[in-house]
């Protein structure tokens, strides 16, 4: 019987095949925690098990990202607690303005393959390239940095086949969020979501890292895409060509449920308050004022957002009633963006550009005020989550998010660009 | 084991874990007995105080409870507001396993949310995949949970569990 991506990778990793079900223990090759997840991680390390030595230093990092640069006194002691712990360890540890710690690990450790584990839900975007990548919580990511292994339940596979090109202004974000709105919050509840066909095929990694960044919230353990020519292109990007290595899906791999999607079908959509399957198409929200527009995230904070948002805002101001506030995902994507006139163009057009992280996306360093709307690139639109339970949180793609940040409003990009 | 206690809450589907615990909370608040204060803050204000006044009650919910953020503290808080077990038709994928992570009994039994209301006393079999609502007088089944996870369950958690057993082999 053929294998689907996320059997390939466990069966290898356990020596034998495994199946969908079953439990297997199994090395992990790299696991991460941030600002939000690390503190308890060491906490748990400390109390339960008596030490607070990982396994391999080079398989370990830290990350500031969540509530950096810090906003109180609080989170300061937080940080430094995590960096006399790096210290200890000597393990990569990324500071204050260094980004996103998903974009980071897509830069600098994920690779076809690899089991990666993060104390961080989004930690299933790095099947973007091939690797068995999921989010669970400080202590089981506690227990990993000492031990080194973890159990995992084998998931079932869910097929997402993209057929055709997707529109003008049309992006993989609108892709996803259709998706979710069809199959609902938990449609994908433990299930490995591959997503497959000609239009994936066509994407570069940046924007099949919307998808698979996404999955989780259709409920999947993991987000896989293929890794093809263009990972390795990327992986070559990053210096790390070395650790390219093809994966598909067997001819025929059995997938628990199958969805075929004609990328010609997909519009410009919106998830509106306050959960992610509530999705319409951008038009329906036309002419709903916008008090602020939020470019970044782990989901849309990459070059090619940043460069698309510049392109659509050159030469134009943001309207005057509307905040726009962007967050490029690294300090390798701020480079790049400031070396390509992108970050020039945001400022002109009024943008506040801010260092690399994602505190706005949980309202650790952006907070709305009450009765205010924001349109976000990033994925989550759960009562409270930007800092105020009183606030309404509406998500699109970035050509919808640059496009309403113009006009004050929500438009959709067809229409006006 | 056997559970016994009212239930406190019946939570509608896809309650998710912002909604347990706001992420404003919990990068300032290490201490989970100070965090737990703000259980449900946003959607349900007088949570903390009546889970803290009936303790050992119990939580019913719909669907994907516990969805979104990986973040630990939600089961967490819901233990130190003395939560004694959750029933939900289903449970999002990390919430499940911190859970039992933490060791706090959740059950998923399909049917559970039609079948009780606020207050009802609920008797919960875990080994024998039994719940009797001893209010309205009848029993629902659920598939009982795997050796490994109440293995976790009765070790207090997984910490424990690796600290008995000196790892996972």
């Amino acid at each position: 019987m053929g294998k689907t991506m996320a059997e390939k990778i466990l069966s290898r990793k356990c020596g034998r095949d495994v199946e969908p079900g079953e439990l297997v223990v199994c090395e992990v090759d790299m696991t991460f925690a941030h600002d939000g997840t690390m503190p308890l991680a060491i906490q748990q390390m400390k109390s339960e098990l008596g030490t607070t030595k990982v396994f391999d230093s080079s398989k370990v990092a830290g990350f500031c990202d969540h509530a950096s640069p810090s906003p109180s006194s609080h989170i300061s002691n937080v940080h430094t607690m995590m960096r006399e712990f790096a210290r200890e360890n000597c393990i990569d540890f990324y500071e204050n303005g260094d980004g996103i710690c998903h974009q980071i690990v897509l830069e600098r450790y994920a690779a076809p393959y690899k089991v990666i584990v993060g104390a961080d839900s989004h930690t299933c975007t790095h099947g973007v390239v091939g690797a068995f990548a999921t989010g669970m919580g400080s202590t089981d990511v506690g227990a990993i940095m000492v031990y080194g292994k973890t159990w995992f339940k084998v998931p079932e596979s869910m097929k997402i086949e993209v057929d055709g090109e997707l529109g003008e202004w049309v992006t993989s974000k609108d892709l996803f969020l259709s998706v979710v709105g069809d199959i609902k919050a938990d449609g994908a509840t433990y299930m490995s979501m591959e997503f497959l066909g000609k239009c994936i095929d066509d994407m570069e990694v940046e924007q099949r890292a919307t998808l698979t960044n996404m999955a989780i919230e259709a409920g999947a353990k993991l987000g896989l895409c293929k890794a093809d020519e263009k990972v390795e292109k990327f992986l070559t990007e990053y210096g790390r060509e070395d650790e390219f290595e093809e994966l598909y899906p067997d001819d025929d791999a059995e997938y628990l449920t199958e969805i075929f999607i004609d990328a010609q079908d997909i519009e410009p959509m919106i998830a509106y308050p306050h959960r992610v399957d509530n999705v319409a198409p951008a038009y329906e929200f036309k002419g709903m004022h916008i008090d602020q527009v939020c470019i970044g995230s782990c989901t849309n904070g990459r070059l090619s957002d940043l460069e698309i948002a510049a392109q659509i805002l050159d030469g134009e101001e943001v309207c005057k009633d509307t905040r726009l506030v962007v967050y490029p995902a690294s300090r390798s994507v701020f480079i790049k963006a400031v070396g390509r006139g992108i970050i020039e163009k945001l400022l002109e057009a009024g943008a506040a550009v801010c260092a690399p992280g994602c505190g706005f996306c949980i309202g650790r360093t952006v907070a709305l005020g009450d009765g205010e709307k924001a349109l976000s690139t990033q994925n989550r639109n759960f009562k409270g989550r930007m800092g105020n339970e009183n606030a309404e949180i509406y998500l699109s793609s970035v050509p919808t998010a640059a496009a309403s940040a113009l006009y004050g409003e929500i438009v959709d990009p067809r229409e006006v660009l | 084991m056997i559970i016994k206690g009212k239930v406190l809450r019946v939570l509608p589907d896809d309650t998710n874990t912002d909604e347990i615990i706001s992420g404003k909370y919990k990068y300032d608040v290490l201490d989970i007995g100070k965090l737990a204060v703000h259980t449900f803050e946003a959607i349900d204000p007088s949570f903390y105080r009546d889970a803290k006044k009936n303790p050992g009650s119990i939580l019913v919910a719909g669907k994907n409870f516990g969805c979104g953020s990986s973040r630990e503290q939600a089961p967490r808080v819901l233990q130190e507001c003395d939560i004694s077990c959750i029933v939900a038709e289903s449970f999002a994928r990390i919430f499940y396993r911190n859970s039992f992570n933490v060791g706090l009994p959740i059950v998923e039994c399909k049917g559970i949310s039609a079948h009780v209301d606020k207050e009802d006393e609920l008797e919960i079999d875990l080994d024998g995949g039994k719940i009797r609502n001893l209010t309205k007088g009848y029993e629902l089944s659920f598939k009982p949970i795997p050796d490994f996870m109440q293995n976790l369950l009765q070790a207090g958690g997984i910490m424990s569990y690796l600290r008995k057993s000196g790892g996972y082999e």
